[in-house]
């Protein structure tokens, strides 16, 4: 039996909801909807069942009608019509106490932007759950200073939340989730609002999570990449419609329509793929000014072992390795003495030129224009990668 | 040609009904209004007595400490709160401070009781919302004088009615904040106590409320400082407290008094305003951050209720009985009601002197809530009020005779009678409280006579007369004003009484003593003196200019008592 299983849910926003559900069965769009009956589509028919323990990832742009999706599942949002089961319960049949109690015992939320209570401590955040429940003081602070411990926070659990950064508070909004004990976690985009190096930490760490408590957890995002990261199970939404659940390979390869197709990126094959379509911009250093500890700093910010040497005019001198500044440093020789070879090509080199210059380098290839100006660089990865796509579709015809 | 010619609705009798609902209110639910009011005046009277016993110095180091602890590094507030309460009592305006404070604080009080659920209320439910903002707006715009009507018909006189209408006009800003700052409240923190499973109890003591602090908190000062505002306003229907000196002070003229009155609420309202700034706090800040610092807030406290109690303990009560005597802020009832009032002192009662506009005085003796007033000028001035009320008051005659009213101009005019105006002084009669007897009568002069068609009739205050008199006399202008005699200007001016044809303003008048339907068999011996008081204008006269020189009411009607113990020891016999 599916830990979740949702059966033709729909949500019509507004005050003619009967009249718009007859405009969404002919398939009329959104807008005409709108300005036919004043009444939105916020989810259509959406069909899913979820398994016990995986990360099911819902995807789409804003207004897809995912953050309506997932309020559906704990009401706070009360669908139009529709069933939603939960270990068999059917969860859409029962009154405001009887749901209570779900929220509490089966499912809790993440938010986009953390949702923490301002006027209470972090301790006191993360205690919440348990507190309205009616546990007693000891066992409640004794779970809650367990959850911020897992957390790495317990040092600030009687600091206030706006003297915490992003990570810190999403932290900590995860950890209130998960003192209550759920079986189910509802994340909506949590980690949309934090910076990307941050975004990356907590996905590992929601994954290490689920190594370790095995939570159902219905994530939401749309960022692909995140999604690939995560879930085991991708849906992708458009107005309001569910367009295709599958893994991530399923929907990478199987594209079920255009839209997921243009929504995964798929790239466009019509186009002869060229240098300066698959390049990424280069970390760069003017070593006529930096030295050998800023070559190296900026390395290890970037987390790469090398870089490229420009001059005042951004113009391509050649490849700084690490080894080789930390020479230059340990000698005291200039930084122009230590440089290696690095491949270079024009921007609109072809890729299937590009492959073999890039599988004997040691190093990037460096992508320069006519002025010998450094534009970018291109990385083993993706010149593979454009290369399997279009024999993807070699195999496709 | 007027708009009701144009117009063919007749009028509609909104008046009518407004007035008969009231006077249905007042019958129907009369034993309820009473109840409040007896319940209101006993736990204001208790609390006023409390703040009273708490002896002066002890209270302004005590709020003074409060204000050094509760800021700390800072001299400005806890100075400032000092040297104003040492100011205000220097005044002698302590036991009206007292007073103010009283009203204010039952007033905020029952503001917050009433005003904080049902914001709660508004901001929950769309369709309370639609239902009470419409009222709010109508509670917020109206004229606060307009709430003293309705409150004296419920209530009667004195602190309840201000209460009540301090209520009416303080609610809204409380309402309206606390309904914003439920609503202010981020919805994705609502969703997060929902999601928790949360009810609606829980939601509402746990996020809603504690986010909403700071906003709620905006209101009640709001309400606090409307209510204050409405204590001037207040003291018109018998509020005690620094209101009353204001009034008076408009009333008189009186710049000095007026001053230093207002002064005495400006100190008062940035008290309180800084105090209640103090509980603005921000997540992670406490009000009071060391407990060394809410102990001392506690003792402080405690310290000046023991002293009120140990006070209270020690001193000695009057325990005369009770007498109230009404009167109207015009410079000769205040001269006959203190000589009264004093008079009754010396012999052990305990006399509480209340100033009223004339109407509500006349209402508040036929409900029985003042005992005496010695103000009734009749047969004409207040033939109006007379005729109104009396079957409900007892008129024991006159203690005054030979009065005269009339239109009075300085002598240097050149018109002897009414009927001899035709251009002057701007066609204006400047006159006194639109509620006087005089003013009526004046009203009706313009009718009858045909050469004062044209001119106009403009009411401010007995004060305010005076002050346009004076004006107008030292630079040799025209001038008509309302007069009567006794007065202290006929002393300080040259002035002259125009002829009266057509005998509009009567014949000469007295000035008569009357009191309640219930006072001969509450308080028979009272009721003997108030049926013996009797004194000349020359003696009104006297204590008038005493009190226009400078001294207190109080002092000039010692002065002539002792001066005149022999008829004032004749009304007791």
């Amino acid at each position: 039996m599916p830990k979740v299983e949702i059966k033709h849910l729909t949500k019509i926003f507004g005050k003619r909801p009967k009249a718009a559900m007859k405009m969404v069965k002919q398939n009329k769009s959104k807008n005409e909807i709108v300005e036919k009956t004043g009444s939105t589509v916020g989810v259509y028919d959406i069909n899913m069942s979820i398994e016990e323990g995986e990360i099911f990832v819902i995807m789409g742009l804003s207004g897809s009608g995912k953050s309506t999706l997932i309020r559906l599942l704990n009401r706070l949002i009360e669908p139009t019509a529709g069933q939603l089961f939960i270990d068999g319960q059917e969860i859409t049949k029962l009154n405001k106490k009887q749901m209570i109690e779900i929220r509490r015992k089966k499912m809790s939320m993440v938010f986009q932007n953390f949702a923490l209570f301002p006027h209470r401590t972090l301790l006191e955040n993360t205690e919440y759950g348990l507190e309205i429940q009616g546990v007693g003081k000891e066992e409640r602070r004794k779970r809650a200073e367990q959850a911020l411990e897992n957390a790495k926070l317990l040092s600030f659990k009687d600091q206030y939340p706006h003297q915490l950064s992003g990570g810190m508070q999403q932290r900590v909004g995860l950890a209130r989730a998960l003192t209550n004990d759920p079986d189910i976690l509802l994340m909506d985009e949590a980690f949309s609002a934090l910076d990307p190096l941050v975004r990356g930490e907590m996905q590992d760490e929601l994954l290490d999570l689920q190594a370790n408590v095995e939570k159902t957890i219905i994530f939401i995002t749309h960022d692909l990449n995140e999604a690939l990261r995560i879930g085991d199970h991708i849906a992708i939404m458009k107005d309001g419609r569910l367009q295709q659940i599958g893994t991530g390979e399923e929907i990478l390869t199987n594209p079920a329509n255009d839209y997921v197709k243009t929504f995964v990126g798929d790239v466009d094959r019509s186009k002869v793929l060229t240098a300066d379509s698959i390049m990424i911009p280069a970390l760069t250093s003017n070593i006529y000014v930096d030295g050998p500890t800023v070559a190296l700093r900026k390395m290890t910010a970037e987390e790469v072992s090398g870089l490229v040497a420009v001059n005042r005019h951004r113009q391509f001198e050649g490849y700084l390795s690490s080894e080789e500044a930390v020479r230059a440093r340990r000698e005291k020789v200039p930084l122009a003495d230590v440089l290696t070879e690095m491949p270079k090509i024009k921007p609109d080199t072809l890729i299937m030129d590009i492959m073999p210059i890039i599988y004997d380098a040691q190093t990037p290839v460096a992508v320069v224009d006519d002025d010998n100006r450094l534009k970018g660089v291109v990385i083993r990865g993706a010149v593979l990668k454009a290369l399997a796509d279009t024999e993807g579709e070699d195999d496709n015809e | 040609m007027t708009m009701n010619n144009l117009v063919s609705i007749p009028k509609i009798p909104l008046e009518n009904w407004v007035s008969s609902a009231v006077s249905w209110l007042t019958t129907n639910l009369s034993g309820f209004f009473d109840a409040i009011q007896s319940g209101g005046q006993y736990i204001m009277d208790a609390l006023t007595n409390g703040l009273t016993a708490v002896p002066m110095p002890l209270m302004i180091i005590g709020i003074t400490v409060i204000a050094i602890v509760t800021t700390p590094k800072k001299i400005g507030f806890p100075l400032f709160t000092l040297l104003g309460l040492l100011l205000i009592a220097n005044q002698g305006l302590w036991s009206d401070l007292m007073n103010t404070v009283t009203l204010v604080i039952m007033a905020s009080i029952v503001s917050l009781i009433i005003g904080i659920p049902l914001g709660i209320l508004t901001a929950k439910s769309q369709k309370t919302a639609v239902v009470v903002q419409p009222i709010l707006d109508f509670m917020q715009t109206m004229p606060g004088f307009v709430y003293l009507i309705p409150a004296v018909a419920f209530f009667g006189i004195g602190v309840v009615p201000g209460v009540f209408a301090s209520i009416i006009f303080a609610l809204p800003p409380m309402v309206r904040m606390t309904s914003l700052g439920i609503r202010q409240v981020p919805v994705d923190l609502v969703e997060a106590a929902d999601s928790f499973g949360s009810t609606t109890w829980q939601k509402l003591f746990k996020l809603e409320l504690p986010s909403a602090k700071n906003t709620i908190l905006a209101g009640a000062n709001q309400t606090i400082m409307l209510a204050l505002s409405m204590v001037v306003t207040a003291s018109m229907i018998g509020a005690p407290g620094l209101g009353r000196g204001v009034l008076s002070a408009v009333q008189h003229a009186d710049v000095g008094s007026g001053f230093v009155n207002g002064l005495g609420l400006v100190i008062l309202a940035i008290v309180i305003d800084r105090f209640t700034q103090k509980f603005n706090t921000q997540p992670g800040q406490k009000a009071v951050t060391k407990p060394w610092r809410r102990w001392t807030v506690l003792v402080a406290l405690l310290v000046m209720i023991g002293g009120g109690v140990v006070n209270t303990l020690t001193s000695d009560k009057t325990t005369g009985q009770k007498v109230t005597i009404g009167y109207v802020e015009w410079d000769s009832e205040v001269a006959s009601s203190n000589v009264l009032a004093e008079s009754l002192r010396q012999h052990g009662y305990d006399v509480t002197l209340t100033p009223l506009d004339n109407a509500v005085l006349w209402q508040s003796l036929s409900n029985n809530q003042i005992d005496i007033s010695v103000s009734a000028w009749l047969p004409d001035t207040h033939k109006a009020l007379y005729d109104k009320y009396k079957n409900d008051v007892t008129l024991l005659g006159p203690n005054l005779k030979g009065v005269k009213t009339g239109l009075v101009v300085p002598d240097y005019m050149d018109v002897n009678s009414i009927s001899d105006l035709t251009t002057q002084a701007n066609k204006t009669i400047t006159g006194i409280e639109p509620g006087a007897g005089e003013m009526a009568t004046a009203a009706k002069a313009l009718k009858s006579y045909s050469n004062l068609s044209g001119w106009n009739l403009s009411s401010s205050s007995s004060g305010a007369m005076v002050s346009a008199l004076d004006k107008a006399y030292k630079n040799k202008q025209d001038v008509v004003v309302t007069g009567w005699s006794p007065h202290w200007m006929f002393s300080k001016y040259h002035l002259k009484f125009l002829s009266d044809p057509k005998n509009v303003f009567g014949s000469g008048e007295t000035i008569n003593t009357i009191v309640n339907k219930k006072f001969k068999t509450s308080n028979p011996k009272a009721y003997k003196v108030a049926d013996k008081f009797n004194w000349t204008k020359d003696d009104m006269e006297s204590v008038m200019l005493d009190i226009q020189n400078g001294q207190t009411p109080k002092q000039a009607a010692a002065k002539w008592i002792k001066s005149h113990q022999k008829l004032v020891d004749s009304w007791y016999k």
